[in-house]
């Protein structure tokens, strides 16, 4: 069982008696510091998604199916192709990697967990923590370096988020995949 | 004000809420008004279960916390204590507030029902689960408001957000309350008659009244330090609680040795000592102050039925988060006005949440540049942000959505 708070895109929960795959987290807070969990999900057994919300502290099934160490390959539109250390190819639908797609670029090293239910690879579960190149962002405006100041910034891949002031177009960063946020740059 | 022109309930419908009390007045508070609400105005039976009587009591006087069960209201008010003290049987709808988890009776009461319905789909359905959560200005609300919460058990709860835009769940407020706060402003009579009931002597009607609920906050005994040097005679009206611990330095005594009643004079600021009042005598005090001071969600919401300027003392959360929502607030509130009051109105709330104590003076002062416009706006926000349709409308519709 792990807290709502605790699951990731990638993971698979079982919710009345069915398996869903959680495309995309969203954590917010309530009063008296509460979080609430927002999900979109996928059934595994019908192509159909769902939005649904749960207090932080909610315990939920996440069920253990079968997973392998994998490095992404290539897209094969609408497949996303990632292979195993024996060069076994498994396909994964775009719709299946939710937020994780965000994160999926050519030529990336890091590891992945794919998941399978009934010998299909149903989802990818991304390291806690990559390193991408930022290819835009405005220059710093201010010149701070407490890290406080943020701003917006493009990273390779195509998706968006929050950046210190101090980076840079060209710099690595590292980012944690669970919450989406900028850790520090590399 | 109008609301959804909604058909009662039919009488026989079993409503629960269960609230478990926090800081003694909120979530009680919200609470209380919602159940009384929907007995009124819908006829619902409401069932209300408290952790805890004697905060309850503060503010409805005449209950009794030491019975396990009564009536108040038409609000059947039972104690909720582990094991409960009655046996359960699963309401129609069983409202948990603020995200409290609910006794496990409930839940195994709740899902023996929703068995029995899989199995025979004459026997009644599972009860309606709803999650109350806390009242928020923040844009993500209108995408969690509603939406289920699949549990293990097979049972489906929703979350149920207040709000303040149409795709929320609403704001509480009665259908009759700004009809009988119009009445109440347009006599002075009624204020004169309410400060002599609680006690509050040596008040002109040209003096400046501000009541104030608030929690510990250095800017308060900044504002009450100019409030001694201001030009006209000031009134701060406070209850015996938090505010008061931020002022010890302005009183004679300890703050429990204080008495209701007594005033403490600095300069032309006079401090009174409040009684705790019911619910309606909290909502008469705030139409009857030119300013408020609340903090927490019910007094927060009641002030802004009141129609007066008020400071919004929101309840500090971690990492500073609870300036967050205060932010997204301001950012509604002061989306129709002009520039220099909305700077002037934000800048005061902030640095009184921040207790950023010079900051809060300078904009008080500031305060005088933007009287008329913020008097009007206070006046026009609550028809505003009502959008047609109250929380308790909003909350009948949604059960029988369900």
């Amino acid at each position: 069982m792990k807290t709502a708070h605790e699951i990731r895109p990638g993971n698979v929960i079982m919710l009345d008696g069915s398996p869903w795959v959680v495309l995309k987290t969203e954590t917010t807070r309530s009063g008296r510091n509460a979080a609430i969990v927002k999900l979109k999900l996928k059934s595994v057994l019908l192509d159909s998604t769902t939005e649904t919300t749960f207090k932080g502290e909610d315990k939920l099934d996440d069920i253990i199916l079968e997973r392998l160490d994998c490095t992404y390959s290539y897209f094969a539109d609408p497949m996303y192709v990632f292979m195993d250390a024996e060069y076994n190819q498994y396909d994964v639908e775009a719709e299946n990697l939710g937020d994780a797609a965000a994160y999926i670029v050519d030529g990336m090293e890091d590891i992945c967990q794919v998941t399978f239910y009934e010998e299909k690879a149903i989802s990818v579960e991304l390291p806690i923590t990559v390193s991408r190149e930022v290819t835009y962002t405005e220059p710093s405006a201010r010149g701070d370096t407490s890290g406080k100041v943020m701003k917006p910034a493009t990273i390779a891949g195509g998706s968006t988020l929050s950046v210190a002031d101090f980076v840079k177009t060209g710099d690595m960063i590292e980012i944690d995949t669970r919450t989406n946020e900028f850790k520090k740059r590399v | 004000m109008t609301h959804c022109a909604l058909k009662a309930v039919k009488t026989t419908t079993q409503w629960d809420i269960f609230c478990c009390v926090v800081d003694n007045y909120g979530d009680i508070g919200v609470t209380w008004r919602l159940a009384k609400q929907l007995t009124n105005e819908y006829q619902i039976n409401i069932t209300l279960w408290v952790d805890d009587l004697n905060s309850f009591s503060h503010i409805l006087p005449p209950l009794d916390p030491s019975l396990n069960s009564q009536k108040h209201d038409g609000v059947r008010i039972n104690l909720w204590s582990e094991p409960l003290p009655v046996n359960y049987n699963a309401a129609d709808v069983v409202i948990e507030a603020f995200a409290c988890n609910l006794p496990n009776a409930v839940v195994q009461a709740m899902h023996a029902q929703h068995a029995a319905h899989k199995e025979d789909t004459s026997a009644s359905k599972a009860p309606v689960w709803l999650n109350l959560e806390y009242l928020s200005a923040e844009a993500w609300v209108e995408g969690c408001h509603g939406l289920p919460s699949m549990q293990n058990n097979g049972l489906k709860k929703h979350f149920y957000f207040p709000g303040f835009t149409r795709n929320t769940g609403g704001l509480i407020c009665e259908k009759d309350t700004l009809d009988q706060r119009n009445v109440w402003q347009s006599n002075s009579d009624c204020r004169r008659q309410l400060f002599s009931k609680l006690g509050l002597k040596n008040i002109d009607d040209n003096d400046t009244v501000i009541s104030v609920f608030s929690y510990e906050t250095s800017a308060l005994l900044r504002l009450c330090q100019l409030w001694m040097q201001s030009d006209n005679r000031i009134h701060a009206l406070i209850p015996k609680g938090r505010s008061l611990n931020s002022l010890q330095s302005l009183l004679p005594c300890a703050i429990n040795d204080l008495n209701v009643g007594q005033q403490v004079v600095h300069g032309n600021l006079t401090i009174h000592i409040l009684p705790m009042t019911d619910q309606q005598g909290y909502d008469q005090l705030l139409w009857s102050c030119d300013v408020n001071i609340v903090r927490g969600e019910d007094s927060f919401l009641r002030a802004q039925w009141a129609g007066k300027p008020f400071i919004w003392h929101i309840y500090p959360q971690e990492d500073d988060y609870h300036l967050v929502k205060l932010a997204a607030f301001m950012d509604s509130y002061c989306d129709n006005l002009s520039p220099q009051a909305s700077k002037i109105y934000r800048s005061l709330n902030i640095a009184f949440n921040k207790e950023q104590a010079d900051t809060a003076v300078q904009e008080w002062q500031n305060l005088d540049l933007i009287q008329p416009e913020m008097s009007l706006h206070a006046q026009q926000w609550p028809i505003y942000i009502l959008n047609d349709a109250d929380l308790a409308s909003r909350l009948v519709q949604f059960v029988k959505n369900s």
